[in-house]
């Protein structure tokens, strides 16, 4: 099953907006989305569920892994590390996290 | 989409809470505020939130998040006015109202259909924000 691991940066972590936009961008794929925190341990949840996602406790610094087994995963995969990797687009103080 | 309305004491509050909300899910979302009697007094509305669940309203059912005590009683009275066909579509939601309407806001953003929506929210109840 295809996996990436991501290490989150962003301030406040998988929390609020992060995490909203992690949830909308795994439901833009038909495949089904896993991720865990490493850092913590524990099981996988589901990446489309945002409960699930802000259940995980990801804040800055921890490392979680994404799993993917549909027939976009790659692409779902691919999109989550550009989200992850712009640092959840975030331009300015501003923005609630 | 499922639409939601947000019912508070304070018409700041729900202004507040829909301004949070539609952060977080996007700017298609389908989210009306019923806060205050008027924008100046504390308390709740039927008519204000028969508004609100005109504007919220859609197909897919709408989903109404309140603070406490006659916002619930607020709430009911505005559903039993409305016809059965009407009723069939909403539901009144025990969640809490800020962490349930950005959970309610993201999973409507998304697609999920009205009961789940509304059990996303119940459930954001049990979150140890903590961490």
């Amino acid at each position: 099953m295809p996996e990436i691991s991501i290490t989150i940066q962003h301030k406040a972590g998988l929390h609020l907006r992060p995490a909203a936009m992690f949830v909308r961008t795994a439901c833009r794929f038909v495949t089904n989305i896993l991720v865990r925190n490493d850092t913590r341990g524990g099981d996988y949840k589901n990446a489309k569920s945002t409960l699930s996602v802000m259940q995980l406790g990801v804040n800055q610094g921890h490392s979680i892994t994404v799993r993917a087994d549909g027939p976009d995963a790659e692409a779902a995969l691919e999109a989550i590390r550009h989200l992850t990797d712009s640092n959840f687009e975030d331009t300015g103080a501003d923005m609630p996290a | 989409m499922v639409g939601i309305v947000i019912v508070s004491h304070s018409p700041l509050i729900a202004a507040g809470v829909k301004q949070l909300a539609s952060e977080m899910a996007g700017e298609q979302l389908r989210i009306a505020a019923a806060g205050g009697v008027d924008d100046h007094t504390i308390g709740t509305s039927v008519e204000r939130i028969l508004e609100a669940l005109r504007e919220a309203d859609g197909p897919d059912g709408v989903l109404i998040l309140v603070d406490l005590g006659s916002a619930v009683l607020s709430a009911q009275a505005a559903i039993e006015l409305l016809n059965e066909q009407q009723q069939a579509h909403l539901i009144l939601s025990n969640a809490p109202l800020v962490e349930g309407a950005i959970v309610a806001a993201v999973e409507a953003s998304i697609g999920r259909p009205l009961m789940e929506v509304n059990r996303a929210a119940e459930q954001v109840a049990t979150l140890n924000k903590l961490g």
